[in-house]
């Protein structure tokens, strides 16, 4: 086991270096040197140089990347074009919100899509529901179940604040009124797939030999479907989970800008709208490690799970 | 097998009903779609069944006409998705070894990322214009194909016609072309109406962002972004494009998956 974590950890170091690159050679090859984006068209070339030297902007491609990363590795991101702030307290600040609007999601869908499939009475036509629910589910974009849900309970029903975030030191209740909509959307995504294959899994689980003899030995079909069937048919879960997890950044980056939330997504799109640099990059390496940590997680939950998959090859 | 049929039915209905709008867009929208008036901000009535958005344009004939749009980009990048993805895919699943573990590698690391991020990054490097968005989406999903038609080849390329063009001193670009190719064709043509189901879905949510199709033309998802700040008093102005979008995602999701 140790082995398998090991590669796995050894493994993700070429991934994040390869793809940091790109993202730092495509974002400040193509979007123009940021002197050129903060003095504007009518700069003189030599004001654009000075000041890109100052902002460490100068010499070639690999020199400035490894000035970038060596920063960062200390914690220091620069400071923002647009605002001058600190890019890493940005992020500190930011990302405990889509941290934790991530975790509500999959936690949820983990704990209620294998649940509400699951239950003897009635299975059949609650699993058809819901795999036709689900169908529409994953197919409905997050920004327009959004502003259906503010629709249908703020602006309709007044049950709960339409936009906004408070944080936990306004009170728990305060907090999480202001989750409830983003959460349910961005569980949606992963509460439907989680169905489809649950459902799927759990039909082929059923006719299993082990399920048979559970059958015959007598005992209650509650017992069959939940310490038998459940067990067997939630490993695909975990491995999806982890695969889609780029859907569920994506996902988070649309939600926060529908319930204007300031964490990680919205941060990242106002600095694409104006041409941040080190927040952009800040936040594409973030994004970039945690994807891949995740990953990783799922990895050894899934080698946690089933050991036959424990080989460093 | 019922369900499936009626799923088959609903989804190929849909479809037709879809390629009528996007067909006959100038003979049902009532107006024109960028032409601005006086009546800004009119509730629904018989003149403008959804109302008109914060220029006066009739929305529903924005919606109508929004069809084309995203078709044009949702079909343009499927196609842009299978021509990049399946030479990778084929190269990979053909040639294994090395060539298959380099390739693999980077299709994983692609297929991680997330891709409305990756989109979003490299419209705002290269523009939000139609074609931009086409090349950005297909290139995102590219991946996804080039994994699909790896798989395949994987199957394909033991079979025994397959040896015996081998044997028969047959070149690997000639078999490839003459008998691995035509063999994952259709596995291909099946993900296609997948990958035009994602490509409009993301790219709805890239002009939600503020990152799609420029203005003035009628395009969903900036509809959803402009209209949404007059949700309270008229919810169509943006919940009538963003069931556009769910309807369309919908429709070629259910195509594509119910397809033999």
């Amino acid at each position: 086991m140790l082995a398998f974590i090991g590669f796995r950890v050894l493994m993700m170091i070429p991934n994040v270096i390869i793809l940091t690159f790109l993202l730092f050679a495509c974002v400040t090859t193509f979007l123009g040197t940021p002197a050129a984006i903060m003095l504007g068209e009518e700069a003189s070339p030599e004001a654009v140089a000075e000041l890109n030297a100052r902002l460490g902007f100068d010499g070639p491609l690999l020199t400035r990347y490894l000035r970038w990363m060596e920063n960062a590795f200390s914690g220091d991101f620069g400071r923002s074009y647009a605002t001058q702030e600190s890019v890493g307290s940005m992020i500190v600040h930011a990302l405990p919100l889509t941290l934790e609007l991530a975790l509500w999601a999959i936690v949820i869908a983990f704990i209620f899509a294998p649940l509400m499939n699951s239950f003897p009475v009635l299975r059949r036509t609650v699993q058809s529901l819901n795999s036709v629910i689900s169908l529409v589910g994953i197919t409905i974009p997050n920004f327009f179940l959004g502003l259906l849900l503010i629709y249908v309970l703020s602006v309709e029903l007044r049950l709960l604040p339409t936009t906004g975030w408070a944080p936990w030191s306004d009170g728990v209740l305060a907090h999480l009124e202001h989750m409830v909509m983003p959460v349910l959307t961005l569980t949606n995504f992963y509460f439907s797939t989680f169905t489809l294959i649950y459902v799927s899994e759990y039909r082929a689980v059923q006719s299993s030999l082990f399920v048979q003899v559970a059958r015959s030995k007598g005992l209650s079909e509650t017992r069959i479907s939940f310490r038998h069937i459940l067990p067997n048919s939630i490993l695909p879960l975990i491995t999806y989970a982890g695969l889609s997890l780029g859907q569920l950044v994506g996902g988070a980056v649309v939600v926060e800008t529908v319930f204007s939330m300031p964490g990680m997504g919205r941060l990242l799109v106002s600095a694409i709208a104006a041409r941040d640099f080190p927040v952009m990059l800040a936040v594409g390496l973030v994004i970039i490690v945690g994807v891949m940590v995740m990953n990783l997680l799922a990895d050894l939950a899934y080698g946690l799970v089933n050991p036959t998959v424990r080989t460093v090859a | 097998m019922r369900t499936l049929s009626f799923s088959r039915i609903l989804g190929l209905v849909l479809l037709a009903i879809i390629a009528a709008v996007v067909a006959f867009a100038p003979l049902i929208a009532p107006y024109d779609p960028v032409a601005a008036s006086v009546d800004v901000l009119a509730p629904p009535s018989a003149d403008h069944l959804f109302g008109t958005d914060s220029l006066g344009r009739d929305v529903l004939s924005r919606i109508i006409y929004g069809t084309r749009v995203s078709l044009q980009v949702g079909a343009a990048s499927a196609i842009v998705a299978v021509l990049v993805g399946t030479p990778i895919g084929l190269a990979a699943g053909y040639f294994r070894g090395r060539v298959d573990l380099v390739l693999v590698q980077i299709i994983d690391l692609f297929v991680a990322l997330p891709g409305l991020v990756l989109a979003l990054i490299i419209t705002a490097m290269l523009g939000a214009t139609v074609a931009n968005l086409a090349i950005t989406l297909g290139v995102v999903t590219a991946p996804t194909v080039a994994r699909l038609v790896r798989g395949q080849v994987f199957v394909v390329r033991e079979m025994l016609f397959v040896e015996a063009a081998r044997a028969t001193g047959a070149s690997s670009a000639w078999i490839i072309r003459h008998h691995i190719l035509p063999n994952v064709t259709r596995v291909i043509l099946g993900q296609l109406a997948i990958k035009v189901s994602y490509a409009i879905f993301t790219s709805a949510s890239l002009s939600y962002l503020g990152l799609g199709v420029p203005p003035p033309a009628p395009d969903w998802g900036g509809m959803v972004r402009d209209g949404a700040s007059f949700l309270p008093i008229l919810p169509l102005l943006s919940l009538g494009p963003g069931a556009a979008v769910a309807l369309t995602v919908f429709t070629f999701h259910l195509v594509g998956s119910t397809k033999k």
